[in-house]
C-alpha cells in the first residue's frame, strides 16, 4: 500500500508573466485517493494539465513509478497509464456513448487500415469485446446507462455525462486517475452517489491512485485519504483532512480569516 | 431473428421509392424544356415530402440493411435500365459520368473534412494532379489503369508533403496551405510548357485490356464506357469510405475532428490521423481526376480552379458533412441543375455560395444528416419483441 | 544600378508590406475576439476597392473636381461601407454559428467571400474585367538624397502605417479597445464583468473590415487598377502574415506582412518568372510556420483546457 506511484517535484507552470503553478511537490501512493483543493484559480487544473502533457512545465519533474514522464506529450502519458476527466466536459457530444467510451481505450484497438477494412469478422469480435467492457464499467456507475450505449451523448443528463467521462478515463485500467471537479453540476445527493461509486472502484482496483479536485469539504472529508491544498499556485498545506483543516494558512485561504 | 420482421409492405414501399427516384433522375436528365424540368422538379419534391411522411426512406434503409444482396442487385438493374434508356444521349451520359466522378472525389473530401475535420480547399487542384499525371503517362503509352492509379498516388504524395508541417502546427494550417496551393497550382500549370501551358494538354482515349473507350458501346454513345467505369470506381470508393466509417478508423477520425485535446489525452496521434485522412482522401480525388481527364480528352488549367474546389466543398456541405450518401443527390443537383437551367449558369457560383450559407445556418446537417456509427449490420439496441 | 534597385524593389516592397499588414491586422483582431479565421477578409478588401471606385465615379459625375476632396470622401465611403458589411457578416453569419463546430464558421466565411466575389463580378458594371482606378495621389516624385521615390508610394506607406498605429492606439487607450482586449484575454470572464460581447464583436469586425477597405483603396491607388479576383490572393497573404507573426498580436501581423513582402521582393530578384516569387514566399512562410507553430510573436499561450 505504501508504494510510491506518482512523484511530482518542483512542478512549475508559467503563462507569459503569470506563474500559475510554482514549485509544487507531492506524492501519490498506490491505492490512495488524494484530494487536490484550493480556491478558484489556484492552479489545480493547471497541475493536471501539466501532468498530462497539455501544458509543458517550465521547471520540475513528474515521475510515474520509475519512469520520468516530464514534458512527454499527452499521448505518451496516456500510454504510460495516466488518464483524466476535464473540468468542462470534453465528450464527443454527437457520438454515441459506446464511441465515447471506446475512445478511452485506444491502446486496445487495432487501428491498422487493412485490418479495419478487410478483417471485418475479427473487427466485429473486437467491437463485441469492447461492448462487453463498456457495459461492465457503466454498470458500476449507473445500470441504466447500459441501455443508453447506442444513444448519442446529447441525450444524456448532465450527471450521466459526467459518469460517462469518468468511465472513459477508467476503461483502459490506468494506474493514475485524475478527476477534475467531477461533481460540478451535481446535486449533493448525486454527488454522494457518485462518490460511493468512486469508492467502490477504489476497492475493486487496489493499486489505482486517484487525485480528486473537489470543492465540497464534506466530500473531501469523507472520501480522501490525504489532501494537498493550493493557493496562488503554491502548496500551502498537505496531510489528512483533519490535519489540513486545522492549518491556519488553509483557513485564511478559504475563509479569509486572519 | 430480425430478418423475419421485414414486412412485405416495407419491401414494396422501398422498391417503389427507388423506382420513383430513378424516374425522377431520368426525367430530370432528359428534360428538354425548362417547363418540363420545372414540372419534374415539382413532382419530385411532392413525392419526396410524401415519401418522407410515410417513412419510405426509412423503409429503404431497413431494406438495404436486411436484404443487401437484393437491394444492390436492384440498384444495378435500375442503373442498367437508365443507361439503356439514355444510351444515345451523349450529354446525359457525360453528365452522369461527371456526377459520378465528382461524387467519388467528394468521398475523398468526406474522409478529410467530414471525418477528420481537415479542411481541403484544393480539391480541384488534386483532381488536376490526377488528371495531369494521367495525361503525361497516357501520352507515354503507360497502360491506363496504371496511370489512373499513379494519378491517385501522385495526388496523395503531393498532399502529404503539403500537410507535413501539420505535425507541429494546429488549427487552420490546412485551410491556409490548401488555399495557397490551389491558387499557385493554376499559375504553375499556366507557366509550365511541359504541361501545355494555358492551352492545356491532350489525352488519348482510354483502352482498358482491349476495351477501347472511344468506340460506341452496344450501339450507343462511347460515353457509356466511361459511365460504367466511373460507376464501378465510385462503388468501390463509396464502399471503402463506409467501411472506414464503420470501424475504429472512423472512430479515431471523429475523435480527432471533435476534440484534439481530449483525443491526445487518450492516446490518439492527431498528426498521424490527419495525414492518413489527407492521404487516402487525396488518393480518391486523384483517381477521379485521372478518369475525368481521360473522359474530357483535353484538360487545361481552367478545369481546376479554386472555384471548382469550392464547388466540391459545396457538394459535401449540401449533402450533409460526413454523410457520403448525401453527396450523391448534392453532386447531381450542383452539377446538373446549372446545365439544365442555362439562365443560372452564369450565376451558379453566387447561387451555390448563398445556398451553402443558408444550409450552414439553418440546416447544418445538409440534405441527409449523418447517422450514428453502426459497426455492423445488427448493431444497435437489442430487439425488444412482444 | 543600386539606385534602380532601391527604387524598384525597396519602395515596392514597403508598399506591399503595408497593404499586407493592414489585411493581417484584421485577421489578428477577429482571431483575438472570436478565435475564428474570417476567410472573406480578402474579398472585403476587394469590395472596398470597388466601393471606392463607385464613390469616385459618383463624385465626378456630380461634377466634383477637387482631387483631395474626392480622395477623402472616397476613402470614407469605402471604409464605412465595408465596416458595415463586416458588422453585418458578424451579426448574421458568424455569431449565429458560435455554438457550431469551428469548421462551420470557417466554411461560412469562405462562402461569403465567394458570394462577394461573384456579386462584384456579376453586378458591378462590366465587373468581370479589371477596372482602372483613378489616380488620386500626386504623381510627382520626391528626390531623397540620391534616389527618387514616387510621392504616391510614400503617402501609401505612411498612410497605411498611420492607420495601423491609429487602430493600435484605439485598442490601447479607449474603452472599446479595453473591451476588445478583455474579450481576447478571456471572453467568459469579460462577459461576466458586464462587457456587451455582441456589441464588441460587431465593433471589432467593423474595425477590421474598415481597415481592409483602406487596404483595398491603397492597393487600387498603387496599381491604378482593381479586379474582382484580387481579394482572394491578398486574403491568403494577409492570413499567412498574421499566422506567421503570431495570431492575436498586432505587432506580429505587421512584422508578418512586411516579411511576406520582403520574401516576395527577394523572390522577384532571384527568379525570372514573376509568379515564382509567390511560390517562393509561401514556401518560406510555411517552413517558418512549421518551425515556429505559434508564430514569431505570439501573445496567446496554449489553449485553455
Ligand atoms: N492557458 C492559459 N493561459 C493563460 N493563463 C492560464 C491558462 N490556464 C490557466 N491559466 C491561469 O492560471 C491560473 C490557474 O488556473 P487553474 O489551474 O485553471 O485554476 P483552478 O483549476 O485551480 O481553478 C489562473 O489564474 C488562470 O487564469
Ligand atoms: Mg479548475
Amino acid at each position: 500500500m505504501e508504494n510510491k506511484l506518482l512523484d511530482v517535484t518542483n512542478l512549475t507552470v508559467e503563462f507569459g508573466g503569470l506563474t500559475a503553478l510554482s514549485g509544487l511537490d507531492f506524492q501519490l501512493r498506490e491505492g490512495e485517493l488524494l484530494g487536490l483543493i484550493g480556491p478558484n484559480g489556484s492552479g489545480k487544473t493547471t497541475c493536471f494539465n501539466a501532468i498530462t502533457g497539455i501544458y509543458k512545465p517550465s521547471k520540475g519533474s513528474v515521475v510515474l513509478l520509475t519512469k520520468d514522464i516530464t514534458g512527454l506529450n499527452s499521448q505518451k502519458i496516456y500510454k504510460s497509464g495516466i488518464t483524466r476527466t476535464f473540468q468542462r466536459l470534453r465528450l464527443a457530444v454527437g457520438l454515441s456513448v459506446f464511441d465515447n467510451l471506446v475512445i478511452g481505450d485506444t491502446v486496445d484497438l487495432n487501428t491498422s487500415v487493412l485490418f479495419n477494412l478487410l478483417k471485418r469478422k475479427a473487427l466485429r469480435k473486437q467491437v463485441d469485446y469492447q461492448l462487453n467492457k463498456v457495459k461492465n464499467i457503466l454498470k458500476i456507475f449507473n445500470p441504466d446507462l447500459v441501455n443508453a450505449i447506442y444513444e448519442p451523448i446529447s441525450k444524456l443528463t448532465m450527471i450521466d455525462r459526467r459518469r460517462v467521462e469518468v468511465c472513459r478515463a477508467l476503461i483502459s485500467r490506468p494506474r493514475v486517475l485524475l478527476l477534475d471537479e467531477p461533481s460540478a453540476g451535481m446535486t449533493s445527493e448525486e454527488t454522494r452517489e457518485f462518490m460511493d461509486d468512486l469508492l467502490e472502484i477504489k476497492k475493486k482496483t487496489p493499486s489505482l491512485g486517484i487525485i480528486l479536485i473537489e470543492h465540497e469539504m464534506s466530500v473531501i472529508q469523507r472520501v480522501t485519504d490525504r489532501c494537498v491544498v493550493l493557493n496562488y499556485g503554491k502548496k500551502i498545506a498537505e496531510g489528512t483532512y483533519k490535519a489540513i483543516s486545522c492549518s491556519r494558512d488553509v483557513r485564511v485561504a478559504y475563509l479569509g480569516e486572519d | 431473428m430480425m430478418h423475419s420482421n421485414l414486412k412485405i409492405s416495407t419491401i414494396l414501399t422501398a422498391v417503389l421509392t427507388m423506382g420513383a427516384m430513378a424516374v425522377f433522375f431520368i426525367s430530370f436528365l432528359l428534360a428538354e424544356t425548362e417547363i418540363s424540368l420545372l414540372i419534374t422538379v415539382a413532382l419530385g419534391i411532392g413525392f419526396f415530402i410524401f415519401a418522407k411522411n410515410q417513412s419510405y426512406f426509412e423503409n429503404m434503409i431497413i431494406f438495404s440493411n436486411q436484404r443487401p444482396v437484393f437491394f444492390h442487385g436492384l440498384i444495378i438493374i435500375i442503373i442498367s435500365l437508365i443507361l439503356s434508356i439514355c444510351k444515345h444521349e451523349h450529354f446525359a451520359l457525360f453528365m452522369i459520368a461527371s456526377v459520378t466522378l465528382y461524387a467519388t472525389a467528394c468521398f475523398g473530401l468526406t474522409l478529410q473534412l467530414g471525418y477528420a475535420g481537415l479542411t481541403n480547399f484544393a480539391g480541384a487542384a488534386f483532381l488536376g494532379i490526377g488528371g495531369y499525371t494521367v495525361a503525361i503517362l497516357a501520352n507515354n503509352n503507360v497502360p491506363i489503369i496504371l496511370s489512373v492509379l499513379f494519378g491517385g498516388i501522385t495526388a496523395s504524395l503531393i498532399g502529404s508533403l503539403l500537410i507535413l508541417p501539420i505535425l507541429r502546427t494546429r488549427g487552420h494550417y490546412a485551410a491556409l496551405v490548401t488555399i495557397a496551393f490551389s491558387l499557385l497550382f493554376k499559375t504553375f500549370l499556366e507557366l509550365n510548357e511541359f504541361l501545355g501551358g494555358p492551352q492545356g494538354i491532350k489525352i488519348p482515349p482510354m483502352n482498358l485490356f482491349g476495351w477501347s473507350f472511344s468506340e460506341p458501346v452496344l450501339g450507343g454513345s462511347f460515353y457509356i464506357s466511361y459511365v460504367i467505369l466511373s460507376l464501378i470506381v465510385m462503388g468501390v470508393v463509396l464502399g471503402i469510405t463506409r467501411l472506414v466509417e464503420k470501424s475504429w478508423l472512423g472512430l479515431h477520425f471523429d475523435s480527432v475532428r471533435i476534440d484534439e485535446v481530449a483525443s491526445s489525452c487518450f492516446g490518439i496521434n492527431i498528426a498521424f490521423w490527419k495525414i492518413t485522412a489527407f492521404t487516402i482522401g487525396n488518393f480518391f480525388i486523384g483517381i477521379s481526376g485521372g478518369i475525368y481527364a481521360n473522359m474530357l480528352g483535353h484538360i487545361a488549367p481552367t478545369n481546376f480552379t479554386f472555384g471548382d474546389s469550392l464547388i466540391l466543398i459545396s457538394i459535401v456541405i449540401l449533402g450533409g458533412i460526413g454523410n457520403p450518401i448525401g453527396v450523391l443527390p448534392a453532386a447531381f443537383l450542383i452539377l446538373v441543375l446549372p446545365e439544365k437551367l442555362q439562365f443560372i449558369q452564369e450565376y451558379r457560383l453566387l447561387l451555390f455560395s448563398i445556398l451553402v450559407i443558408l444550409v450552414l445556418i439553418y440546416r447544418p446537417d445538409g440534405l441527409l444528416n449523418r447517422p450514428l456509427r453502426k459497426f455492423y449490420k445488427e448493431w444497435g439496441p437489442p430487439f425488444i419483441g412482444k | 544600378m543600386i539606385l534602380d534597385f532601391l527604387d524598384q524593389y525597396l519602395v515596392n516592397g514597403l508598399v506591399l508590406g503595408v497593404i499586407y499588414a493592414m489585411v493581417a491586422v484584421g485577421f489578428t483582431l477577429f482571431f483575438g475576439v472570436l478565435n475564428i479565421i474570417k476567410f472573406s477578409h480578402g474579398d472585403v478588401l476587394m469590395a472596398g476597392g470597388f466601393a471606392a471606385l463607385l464613390a469616385h465615379q459618383t463624385l465626378t459625375s456630380l461634377g466634383s473636381e477637387l482631387t483631395i476632396f474626392n480622395l477623402i470622401v472616397t476613402i470614407i465611403f469605402a471604409v464605412l461601407s465595408m465596416g458595415l458589411l463586416g458588422a453585418l457578416a458578424a451579426r448574421f453569419l458568424v455569431l449565429p454559428l458560435k455554438a457550431a463546430p469551428p469548421l462551420n464558421t470557417l466554411l461560412i466565411t469562405l462562402m461569403l467571400g465567394l458570394a462577394i466575389r461573384e456579386a462584384v463580378r456579376l453586378f458591378y458594371p462590366n465587373g468581370s474585367n479589371p477596372k482602372p482606378f483613378p489616380r488620386l495621389l500626386p504623381d510627382t516624385s520626391t528626390t531623397l538624397q540620391t534616389f527618387q521615390i514616387r510621392t504616391d508610394s510614400l503617402i501609401i506607406i505612411f498612410g497605411g502605417l498611420g492607420a495601423i498605429l491609429f487602430l493600435h492606439l484605439l485598442i490601447k487607450n479607449t474603452r472599446l479597445g479595453l473591451a476588445i482586449r478583455a474579450i481576447a484575454q478571456d471572453s467568459e470572464t469579460a462577459r461576466l464583468m458586464g462587457i456587451n460581447f455582441r456589441k464588441i464583436v460587431l465593433g471589432t469586425f467593423a474595425l477590421g473590415s474598415g481597415l481592409a477597405a483602406l487596404a483595398g483603396v491603397a492597393n487600387g491607388l498603387y496599381y491604378n487598377e482593381v479586379n474582382f479576383s484580387m481579394g482572394l490572393f491578398l486574403g491568403v497573404v494577409g492570413f499567412s502574415s498574421a499566422v506567421v507573426g503570431g495570431l492575436g498580436s498586432i505587432l506580429g501581423a505587421i512584422i508578418g506582412g512586411f516579411l511576406f513582402a520582403l520574401l516576395q521582393t527577394l523572390g522577384a530578384i532571384w527568379f525570372t518568372v514573376p509568379a515564382y516569387k509567390d511560390v517562393f514566399a509561401f514556401i518560406i512562410i510555411i517552413v517558418i510556420m512549421a518551425c515556429r507553430p505559434t508564430g514569431l510573436l505570439s501573445e496567446s499561450s496554449s489553449d485553455r483546457v
